[in-house]
């Protein structure tokens, strides 16, 4: 017991990092992802297919390989890499905010999708703006249909925050790791199991809040 | 001056002419029916009337402004402001699902009029009366039987205040206890002069409330009358032939 209590100031500072980083990639992935939604949506077929091959890369390539890819990768390309050493933070913050754009997109257009069509017909019939059609109508009804699935991709990313352990940066996971082979004990693991799920319970019990919230039957 | 005056309309979907060289006019306060057999062009004929079709050819006049002439289109701003001198009702009544039936009926005046306040809301509440739903104001549409969400799609419809108002099957996705109630208040609509294009398979209401009768067929209107003639002395074989299946 006594040595939880000394291991739990070290494990709170990596699981502020593993914070820090959560509540920065959510709320930048997900506008991002919208947006790269309604350019596959684009009729201008040069900004369709870059937004399909987006989503084509970052969803098939491995999440710790656009890390590495971001990290130890850029300073290499030829003229601009030295300006792009990233620090580890940003490195992560950056790779984990493209990916999760990329599979937010994929979860908004099944959700667009999954709206009737006369939906944009009566509002064009009523004189909306398609501005507004998009705003007041189908994003409020899209945003309902993929809350659940939203959900799932957020307790997601709290677990996958451990992968930036492989680039030394100093999360939960990568104290947690000290901590073990410095004292030859599995206890830091169980606290570190620990606090994750204390975050996924937190992160889902928001989300549950939200999609009762969002629930309009 | 006619309403609505509709002179060589053409649609096709790729080689496929759906609509072949329709003329009419509906002249104020006039209530058309349209009737006719599946695939014959009855919901693309009253989308292209509201700009949600685009014409291959011919012209659309609204009380006197084009719509279209001969398969061009006016501005933009002008097709808008045409386009809001009508309403359209749909088969599927089309409400917004994440809006009480209030907002549903403000939500467009607000947006596209900048209308708020007392004066709107009694407005809505009016209108609700009308339709038999005042108690419902605070209802989401999927609490609603499938007859008071078409009446509130009409309530909708009207706080724009259209001077045309096109049905598409208003009724034909409501179970045949409900037809009544949503047919009633197209009879009271009726009865106050509004102009009206009502494609139906209701022929009941086709006989007792249209002033006239358009029957199409493959993309025609092959016959158009008074109801009692359509009805009592079809002129042309396959009108015959459809009342006849019609009555079955
Ligand atoms: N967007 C479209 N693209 C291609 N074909 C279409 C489209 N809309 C309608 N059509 C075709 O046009 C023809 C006429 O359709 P329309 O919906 O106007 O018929 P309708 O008279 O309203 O029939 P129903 O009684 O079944 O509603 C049909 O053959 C239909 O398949
Ligand atoms: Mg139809």
């Amino acid at each position: 017991m006594d040595y939880i209590v000394r291991i739990i100031p070290a494990l709170l500072r990596g699981a502020g990092v593993t914070l820090a980083l959560f509540a920065l990639v959510l709320p930048l992935s997900l506008p991002l992802g919208f947006l790269v939604t309604l350019c596959t949506t684009c009729r201008f077929k040069p900004v369709k297919w870059l937004a399909e091959a987006y989503i084509f890369v970052l969803r098939g390539t491995p999440l710790m390989l656009q890390l590495f890819f971001f990290y130890y990768g850029l300073p290499f390309l030829p003229g601009i890499g030295p300006y792009l050493r990233l620090s580890s933070f940003a490195a992560s913050a950056l790779s984990f905010t493209l990916n999760y754009a990329a599979y937010f997109a994929e979860i908004f257009r099944g959700g667009l999708l999954s709206i009737d069509r006369g939906q944009y017909e009566v509002s064009h019939v009523l004189g909306l703006t398609p501005f507004q059609t998009m705003t007041r109508i189908i994003i409020p009804q899209m945003i309902r249909v993929t809350l659940p699935s939203v959900g799932n991709e957020a307790i997601t990313l709290v677990k996958d925050t451990a992968l930036v352990a492989s680039i030394a940066l100093p999360e939960l996971l990568h104290y947690t790791q000290g901590l073990v082979t410095r004292d030859f004990t599995t206890t830091p693991f169980l606290v570190a199991a620990f606090i994750y799920l204390l975050i996924t319970f937190v992160v889902t019990l928001l989300f549950k809040f939200a999609e009762r919230k969002a629930n309009y039957e | 001056m006619a309403m609505i005056e509709v002179k060589n309309l053409r649609k096709r979907f790729g080689d496929m002419e759906v609509l072949r060289d329709v003329s009419f006019a509906v002249e104020k306060g006039d209530v058309v029916a349209v009737i006719g057999s599946s695939g014959s062009g009855k919901s693309t004929l009253l989308r292209c009337l509201i700009g949600l079709e685009q014409v291959s050819g011919g012209s659309i006049r609204i009380d006197g402004s084009d719509l279209c002439r001969d398969g061009v289109y006016v501005s933009a701003a002008e097709r808008k402001a045409i386009i809001l001198r009508m309403g359209m009702v749909f088969q599927h009544f089309n409400l917004y699902p994440h809006l009480s039936v209030l907002k549903n009926l403000e939500i467009a005046p607000h947006l596209v009029k900048g209308r708020k306040g007392p004066e709107l809301r009694a407005q809505a509440m009016e209108l609700l009366k009308k339709v038999g739903l005042a108690d419902r104001a605070g209802e989401m549409p999927g609490r609603l039987s499938g007859g008071q969400k078409q009446r509130v799609a009409i309530a909708r419809a009207l706080m724009m205040n259209p001077e045309i108002l096109l049905f598409d099957e208003p009724t034909s996705a409501l179970d045949p206890e409900l037809t009544g109630e949503v047919l009633e208040v197209m009879r009271d609509l009726a009865r106050e002069r509004m102009t009206m294009i009502v494609v139906t398979h209701e022929m009941g209401f086709a006989r007792d409330v249209a002033s006239r009768v358009a029957f199409m067929d493959d993309g025609r209107i092959l016959e158009e009358g008074a109801p009692e003639e359509i009805f009592t002395r079809p002129k042309e074989e396959r009108t015959r032939a459809f009342l006849s299946r019609a009555k079955a």
